[in-house]
């Protein structure tokens, strides 16, 4: 390890040496086509980089030195007037541009609180000379409209080689400017790519796939840079694929170097798939009848077959439900409503199980009004409370982005502007959210920049117009656009990750430029389409689950072990706190309670997550009062503790005519027993070391062992709920895979 | 991003490499010269007591009150001199001010994140949050680094680190068996008890004894083909079948064995768990059970210092009336009491405690008559283990906007915690690829005044 760390960092200066002639040809070849330096475009980058605005310095909120400047450059006008109008344009000696106090300061030619920020014979002391000589001017509308980084993806061969990037500013005026220098490289991850941010040079430390961001003015690019996972190259061209979705991850496999796992069997595909779409295990006849039938396109059959099954709509309206944070809701503002969440419920479950677009069904939430008791859609504004929270909220789970830092500045990292926060919120502050939901026509948000109520604003796109009534129809409009750039990327990657184990856009909440997906070309393929396809989220449930790489078996080999992201094998997950309940009570054949529902109501269909269960609270189910996406439950210790000694497995595995009970009662042998069991909870049969151990377990006689009076019949029942326990505590049980 | 297979490949212990390339050479901890070999620095801490202000704790209402500063600025609190001369805090830490001799304050932290989960994750860690490798919490880097002393869980969450926004803080990299052992139950409650210690009905040492047998027998059959599994038992159901089976280990958790006064000492809300109660008493007087029974790190977890609007709420929780089991007073209470109490004790030298949370608020007070986040600036209070108390380090500018001088990073915090627990701050640890991570950044700088 010390030795392939050292010989990483040799590499590393090897690499850097190397740059130091290539950045003087970057320099030479230098090209500006548009004659005038641009205070905002081009010389603002320079005093960013140099970091004149940074919080510490001019860009505190009182300045620093009698100069104050805009954080990051935020309000480029002020900072202009700043520079050239006040101090009676000492700071800015348009005659004698080299006599300019701010350029005398920046160079440290004369004393300087910040030091010497810019070399006085380096490429910004020059820009900066440049626009005083020129008449420090700011081109009026100028800006930005598309920063060109090239290579955008770079392939390595091995660790430690540098790719050097050269980025190009294309402004509205049609003209283009290199603006490599200004432009600020930053490594995702700072312990695989080592950036040098003088030179523009990113050096790969480890095998993967990385991400540095180059920043230039509000524009974000990402650069992808791969090195492969190993050294011999694996031939993929004969794996077998059924749809885009094999393509696109089988070429990305092949380029990363990573062999595949073969295919799961029969029973394996059949647990995995049946808990995926309905969030229950296999029938134990289902799963003989499925691997007894000879003909080929049984699994399309089966999965059709679940698509189309209640369980599906039970199971896929409680994932939905979570992601809508479907609860009973009450605050200072929004009384409880007696019925709300269950006519929200039952209305979700419509939508599912007619097959409704989700284009639809998130139009119907967007635009409702109407008695939150009656009408399921109009809870939909009683989930969070005020219209701030509502714009964080819709834009998590429909856009799959956080606006929440926008509500106080912009932020320098992602697209998302005060703007767009407070112009998102003053659509839904023209809905009244009380018991009815109404639309409200005088409501407003205050808009902390200007003071002043917000222009309601469509995120990133565009104001609207006073003609426009009801912002949310407008919102909606764009949403199910076909075009738009967020919608259905953010569902796709739900669905993906529910089936897949991983989104390939991780957190499912945070797609921002910064932050792209492992696989893009699958990402707009799956969108385009589920678009194609009138929305329907079975039709890309179906398209995932009969995929090749679905099918794949989640043992890794020696040579993919590694692999967590690029679907070389299936991953293995952990059951959802109330699946799990739901099997543990399948297998055992005896029910659980959940608050004073009726017995035999499953944990899945509960409508409120806040219904009592001590088991559900104890596997750490997730209470909707904030975003799922990150709940991690209590899990650990106490969750043992709780299987160890807790009524959670303890009270049900030999209860009366449960199954274990009902097996003993008839006769049956324990082998066949653990035989059942199996099948039961794995949807398999125990294998033959398997079996060997179990026998030898059962006719051991532990009242030798512990020196107690038991009767064999007795011990045997010890032996066999011991089993029990063990199997539904066992790894193979409480994931899926 | 989570995996199923619980213990990853097993991690050693190894000194940083001092290699020329990418490291700030420039900051030699000064701690680094008494460092013969290894990574055990000095005779350190034993234990930390992490007291987690949950929602971000404004600094110009409790660690540096800006009593010249316009009033919107200001707030709506007084502010009272310490036994530090020259020093003052908010008028709400009367018991604090009176210990100021033993306590160090930061009041140039400075974060660049302000958001809960993230500046959480920030602080809690060390580590600026990426989505490329989630970071093991400070207290998961101690139970992985430390042997575990005896059977109590070697991180201890009091009741659970629930915070905000669900931070996913846990531990990371590490193994699952790292995560910190979160009792669940609320210690200020009348019939506290870490539920599941006792047998169910029927049952004994020995049927579990077996039960986990089984489960073990049960993933080696089915992870044997699977070449990224790890073999050997469940390390999740050997730590609590040891916790179970040990007696004295359920005497820690009992809180009813401590003197009345003790109890009153630290502070009991009389609303005794239920709705909007303070439990910050009961847990910090838990925490200094466990430290005493040799837990290396414990986080009480305080709630609710998200208070974006109306202020007044620090000081009494309903209708503005003073309360002393608000916010502010409740807090003043149990750090004093926990300070002093380990000071009676003897073990204040072994006992590093803490009271941060990850962010401060807002100079300029909000139309809510509230600040929001403010990650620029904030304030840090350690005493303990070590730490040279009786200073102020650092400042904030005139309106605590932003560091006047001496900004210290979360980076730079988790570099000193570590360095005061005797671990080595470029120790570096392995991620289940074998990638090789320091436990606090590279570049953290360590607050070398801080320690004596």
């Amino acid at each position: 390890m010390d030795a392939h760390s050292g010989k990483t960092r040799f590499l590393a200066v090897i690499a850097l040496t190397a740059l130091l002639s290539m950045t003087a040809l970057a320099q030479d070849n230098r090209v500006a086509t548009r004659e005038i330096v641009d205070f905002d475009n081009d010389l603002m980058p320079v005093l960013t980089k140099a970091g004149c605005n940074a919080g510490a310095c001019h860009g505190a909120a009182i300045g620093r030195g009698g100069l104050k400047l805009s954080l990051f450059g935020g309000s480029p006008d002020a900072d202009y007037r700043a520079i050239v109008r006040e101090l009676e344009g000492r700071r800015v000696n348009l005659t004698r541009p080299e006599e300019s106090l701010v350029f005398l300061k920046s160079t440290g030619a004369s004393p300087h609180g910040g030091g010497r920020r810019l070399e006085p014979d380096g490429d910004g002391a020059r820009l900066l000379l440049e626009w005083i000589g020129q008449g420090a001017s700011q081109v009026a509308g100028l800006r930005v409209e598309q920063l060109e980084v090239t290579p955008s993806r770079h392939v390595a061969n091995a660790i430690g080689q540098s790719v050097t990037v050269r980025a190009t500013a294309t402004f509205s005026d049609g003209s283009t400017r290199e603006v490599t220098s200004w432009t600020i490289f930053t490594a995702e991850d700072p312990s695989a790519v080592d950036v040098d941010p003088d030179r523009a040079v990113s050096t790969v430390l480890r095998r993967g796939r990385h991400i540095v961001t180059a920043r230039y003015l509000g524009h974000v690019v990402p650069i992808e840079l791969v090195v492969p996972l190993s050294d011999v190259a694996v031939h993929l061209a004969d794996e077998p694929r059924s749809n885009f979705i094999d393509e696109l991850i089988l070429e990305s496999l092949a380029m990363l170097r990573v062999p595949t796992s073969p295919f799961a069997d029969d029973r394996a595909f059949m647990r995995r798939v049946t808990l995926d779409l309905t969030g229950r295990l296999p029938e134990t006849n289902a799963v003989a009848e499925f691997v007894a039938d000879p003909s080929t396109g049984k699994r399309e059959a089966l999965v059709d077959h679940l698509l189309a099954s209640e369980a599906f709509n039970d199971y896929w309206t409680f994932e939905l439900a979570k992601l809508l944070r479907i609860r009973n809701t009450r605050s200072r503002r929004a009384p409880a409503v007696e019925g709300g969440a269950l006519a929200y419920h039952e209305w979700l479950r419509r939508q599912i199980r007619e097959g409704v677009g989700y284009d639809q069904l998130v139009r119907t939430l967007i635009t409702a009004i109407g008695d939150a008791g009656q009408y399921g859609p109009a809870n939909f504004y009683r989930t969070v409370q005020g219209p701030g929270l509502q714009a964080e909220f819709m834009s998590e789970v429909f856009m799959g982005a956080r606006l929440r830092c926008a509500n106080c500045h912009n932020h320098p990292l992602d697209r998302w502007t005060q703007d767009d926060y407070h112009g998102l919120a003053a659509i839904f502050a023209t809905v009244d959210s009380r018991t009815i939901v109404k639309l409200n026509p005088e409501g407003e948000v205050i808009h902390p920049g200007t003071g002043t109520p917000a222009t309601a604003r469509i995120p990133g796109d565009r104001f609207l117009v006073d003609g426009e009534a009801d912002g949310r129809a407008a919102l909606a409009d764009w949403l199910t656009e076909g075009s738009n750039p967020y919608f259905a990327k953010a569902i796709v990657n739900r669905l993906w990750s529910t089936l897949m184990g991983r989104g390939l856009v991780e957190p499912l909440d945070d797609f921002r430029v910064t932050n792209p997906a492992t696989h893009p070309a699958l990402l707009d393929a799956l969108a385009d389409d589920f678009v194609e396809h009138g929305y329907d989220l079975r039709h890309t449930l179906r398209r995932i689950a009969l995929s090749t790489t679905y099918a794949r078996t989640a043992n890794a080999t020696p040579d993919n072990a590694n692999d967590d992201r690029f679907y070389s094998h299936a991953l293995r997950r952990r059951l959802e706190p109330e699946v799990l309940a739901d099997a543990i009570s399948d297998v055992l054949g005896v029910a659980d309670r959940y608050g004073d529902e009726p017995e035999g109501t499953r944990a899945v269909a509960l409508v409120d997550p806040a219904t009592r269960s001590e088991a559900l609270d104890i596997l750490g189910r997730c209470a909707r009062d904030a975003s799922c996406d990150s709940s991690t439950g209590p899990g650990g210790m106490p969750r043992t503790l709780h299987l160890f000694n807790g009524p959670l497995l303890n009270r049900r595995i030999g209860a009366p005519s449960g199954r274990l009970d009902t097996l003993i009662a008839a006769g049956t042998s324990p082998i066949d027993i653990v035989a059942e069991f199996y099948l039961a909870a794995l949807g398999r049969h125990p294998t033959a070391d398997e079996q060997a151990f179990w026998n030898e377990q059962l006719d051991a006689d532990p009242s030798a062992e512990s020196q107690r009076e038991i009767a064999p019949a007795e011990s045997r029942r010890e032996i066999l709920e011991s089993f029990v326990w063990s199997l539904l505590v066992s790894q193979e049980f409480v994931t899926n895979h | 991003m989570k995996r199923c297979d619980g213990q990853t490949r097993r991690d050693f212990i190894r000194v940083g490499g001092l290699t020329a390339l990418g490291l700030g050479l420039g900051n030699f901890f000064s701690i680094e010269r008494s460092l013969a070999a290894g990574n055990q620095t000095r005779a350190a801490a034993k234990s930390c007591i992490l007291i987690w202000l949950d929602g971000g704790p404004s600094h110009l209402d409790t660690f540096d009150p800006k009593p010249d500063a316009p009033s919107e600025v200001r707030g709506p609190f007084a502010s009272i001199p310490t036994n530090l001369p020259g020093i003052r805090l908010n008028e709400m830490l009367t018991r604090t001010a009176g210990m100021l001799d033993r306590v160090a304050i930061i009041r140039s932290m400075t974060s660049t994140l302000g958001e809960h989960n993230l500046g959480t994750q920030y602080l809690m860690t060390g580590y600026r949050p990426t989505p490329a490798l989630e970071y093991p919490t400070i207290g998961a880097t101690i139970a992985h680094v430390r042997a575990a002393q005896g059977v109590l869980p070697p991180y201890i969450a009091v009741p659970d680190l629930e915070t905000r926004d669900r931070a996913p803080v846990g531990n990371g990299y590490l193994p699952a068996s790292t995560s910190p052992f979160s009792l669940g139950s609320d210690p200020g409650r009348p019939d506290f008890k870490v539920r599941d210690l006792d047998f169910y009905e029927g049952l004994d040492l020995e049927h579990l004894d077996r039960r986990r047998q089984f489960v073990d027998a049960l993933d080696n059959f089915s992870r044997a083909k699977d070449a990224s599994a790890t073999s050997g038992s469940d390390p999740d159901l050997e730590r609590a079948y040891n916790l179970i089976a040990s007696p004295d280990a359920k005497t820690a958790f009992d809180l009813s064995t401590e003197p009345a006064a003790v109890r009153e000492r630290y502070g009991i809300d009389p609303r005794r768990g239920q709705a909007n109660s303070n439990n910050i008493g009961q847990s910090c007087l838990l925490a200094r059970r466990l430290v005493e029974r040799g837990v290396g790190f414990v986080t009480v977890n305080n709630t609710g210092w998200d208070v974006h609007s109306d202020l007044l709420v620090y000081k009494g929780r309903s209708a503005g009336l003073p309360d002393e089991y608000a916010l502010i007073p409740a807090f003043d209470r149990a750090f004093s009491a926990l300070v002093g109490d380990l000071s009676d004790r003897g073990m204040l030298d072994e006992t590093l405690v803490v009271a941060m949370g990850e962010f401060g608020r807002t100079p300029k007070i909000n139309t809510q008559a509230g600040r929001d986040h403010w990650p620029n600036v904030f304030s840090v209070a350690l005493a303990g283990g070590g730490v040279a108390g009786g200073q102020v380090i650092g400042s904030s500018d005139a309106f605590g906007e932003f560091p006047a001088d001496r900004p210290v990073t979360p980076p730079d915090l988790a570099a000193t915690i570590f360095t005061l627990l005797g671990i080595n701050p470029k120790m570096e640890l392995h991620t289940s690829d074998g990638r090789p991570i320091r436990v606090a950044p590279p570049g953290a700088t360590v607050v070398s005044e801080l320690i004596r």
